[in-house]
């Protein structure tokens, strides 16, 4: 074991990538249909314990949608509970009956995040590319009201809803939830592919951007806003994940560990899968995890850069997807030598004619 | 925000508890992240059961800890403020 790398803190357990929602800007994978494969439940219950030995004190249950898997779900949420690790579950709440949440909540789950699309019906539905939102907002005031589990109101921002980022809020009011994420779209998976149609403009951003920093004063101590930049429009790139390998692992649903969700993009490097070798050797000794961990694998401007360790130079995945090479400076840098790449997709933002393609099995491109 | 009175009562809110880990090491684990407490923020913490007023969590503090010369009241306030910021806390009085 490497003395002087320290253990992981939080697991992101990827539990299926099913969903009934169809949303463009979704950050999974394009190829959803490689990870039909998915772990079962013993093999899961193994990997809490595997976290839990590792030093890992937080796990999050997400996907796709993981209420898909509900038995499966609430299995796995006691058994987090045994380990004394706190569970997070990110749903968009589709599926989230008081029955559900009874047994969930019987068996330790700490919190849940539940996303909406938007804080109007049919705009959700319109967005998520199906009917689903009279259940959602049910299903969130329902969990808001018990009082016995704390829950988050989630919304990505993109193009086609940041301009109501103040009815979300207002809706995060009226419910008295405590915490709410608003969340610009980050650019993976099906968002890159959309992106032309899903990333907002600098306008729209930078009134967020000042809507959002009001609306934080006006309610603190009432309600925190978790705010998630759109880093395209910022000088300074995301200190992703804190770090390649520092303090995130997630487990994909056919077991593959990757240092970030959006990993499995860097088609240069081989992920090594939980069903054979253990959360520890992987993290310690896997040649992905130590590929981009601390410093020393940097190339310029980030080698000599003092912000070197304030942002780890950024985002890996991102450097991958729009420069081919894991191991440069983040686009999205005002520094890097390839802003210009990033430029670009901002200029072309909106003036597409193109209309988003729905995040589906069917809609996956050919490999 | 109204400031915080020393016969307020403090109580964890849902999804708010305290994790020591095997090391001896204090965390606060809250919705989808944790905060390594020090061995006085931790004992604030554990002060906080839903009974006892900020008074009493000041005097149990004082007990613990040989704080000859420190403002233990302060260290108490301002700890609560910033989990009240966060809505970590919430208050009954």
């Amino acid at each position: 074991m490497n003395a002087r790398v320290a253990h992981p803190l939080s697991l992101l357990a990827e539990i299926t990538y099913r969903c009934n929602l169809q949303c463009a800007y979704c950050y999974n994978p394009l190829d959803l249909s490689s990870y039909r494969d998915e772990m079962r439940t013993d093999e899961w219950l193994r990997v809490i314990g595997e976290a839990a030995a590792l030093g890992i004190v937080q796990i999050h249950f997400s996907g796709g949608e993981p209420t898909l898997r509900a038995d499966d779900l609430v299995a796995m949420v006691a058994a987090a509970r045994v380990h004394g690790l706190y569970s997070n579950l990110i749903t968009q709440g589709t599926f989230l009956s008081d029955a559900l949440l009874d047994r969930l909540v019987e068996s330790g789950l700490d919190h849940a995040q539940i996303s909406v699309q938007s804080a109007d019906a049919g705009a959700g539905d319109l967005i998520a590319g199906a009917t689903v939102h009279a259940a959602k907002f049910d299903a969130l005031a329902r969990a808001a009201a018990r009082g016995d589990l704390a829950v988050t109101l989630n919304c990505v921002l993109h193009r086609a809803n940041i301009d109501d980022a103040e009815g979300i809020i207002a809706l995060a009011e009226r419910l008295g939830i405590r915490r709410l994420e608003l969340a610009n779209a980050q650019m993976y998976g099906w968002a890159h592919r959309n992106r032309a149609t899903v990333l907002a403009s600098r306008e729209q951003v930078a009134r967020t951007d000042a809507l959002v920093a009001r609306a934080q004063e006006r309610l603190r101590g009432k309600l925190d806003i978790v705010y998630v930049r759109a880093d395209y429009y910022d000088a300074f790139p995301k200190p992703c994940m804190n770090g390649w390998g520092r303090q995130f692992m997630t487990v994909a649903p056919n077991g593959r560990a990757l240092p970030c969700p959006a990993a499995a993009a860097i088609s240069s490097l081989r992920f090594e899968n939980v069903r054979e070798g253990t959360l520890e050797e992987i993290w310690y000794r896997s040649a992905a995890f130590s590929a981009y961990r601390g410093t020393a694998w940097m190339t310029e401007p980030c080698r000599s850069c003092e912000r070197r360790d304030v942002d780890f130079g950024g985002c890996r995945c991102q450097a991958f997807l729009l420069a081919g090479d894991a191991a440069l400076t983040d686009p999205a840098c005002s520094l890097s030598p390839h802003r210009d790449l990033v430029d670009a997709i901002i200029d072309h933002a909106g003036i597409s004619t193109r209309v988003s393609v729905a995040r589906n099995a069917r809609n996956e491109p050919p490999a | 925000m109204k400031p915080i009175d020393p016969s307020s009562v403090p109580r964890l809110l849902p999804g708010v508890r305290l994790r020591t880990l095997a090391g001896g090491e204090t965390m606060l684990l809250v919705p989808e992240g944790a905060v390594k407490l020090s061995a006085t923020s931790a004992a604030v913490v554990e002060s906080i059961d839903g009974k006892r007023d900020i008074a009493g969590i000041v005097a149990r503090m004082n007990e613990r800890f040989d704080a000859a010369g420190a403002d233990l009241a302060a260290d108490v306030s301002s700890l609560l403020e910033e989990f009240a910021q966060r809505v970590w806390i919430g208050f009954d009085s």
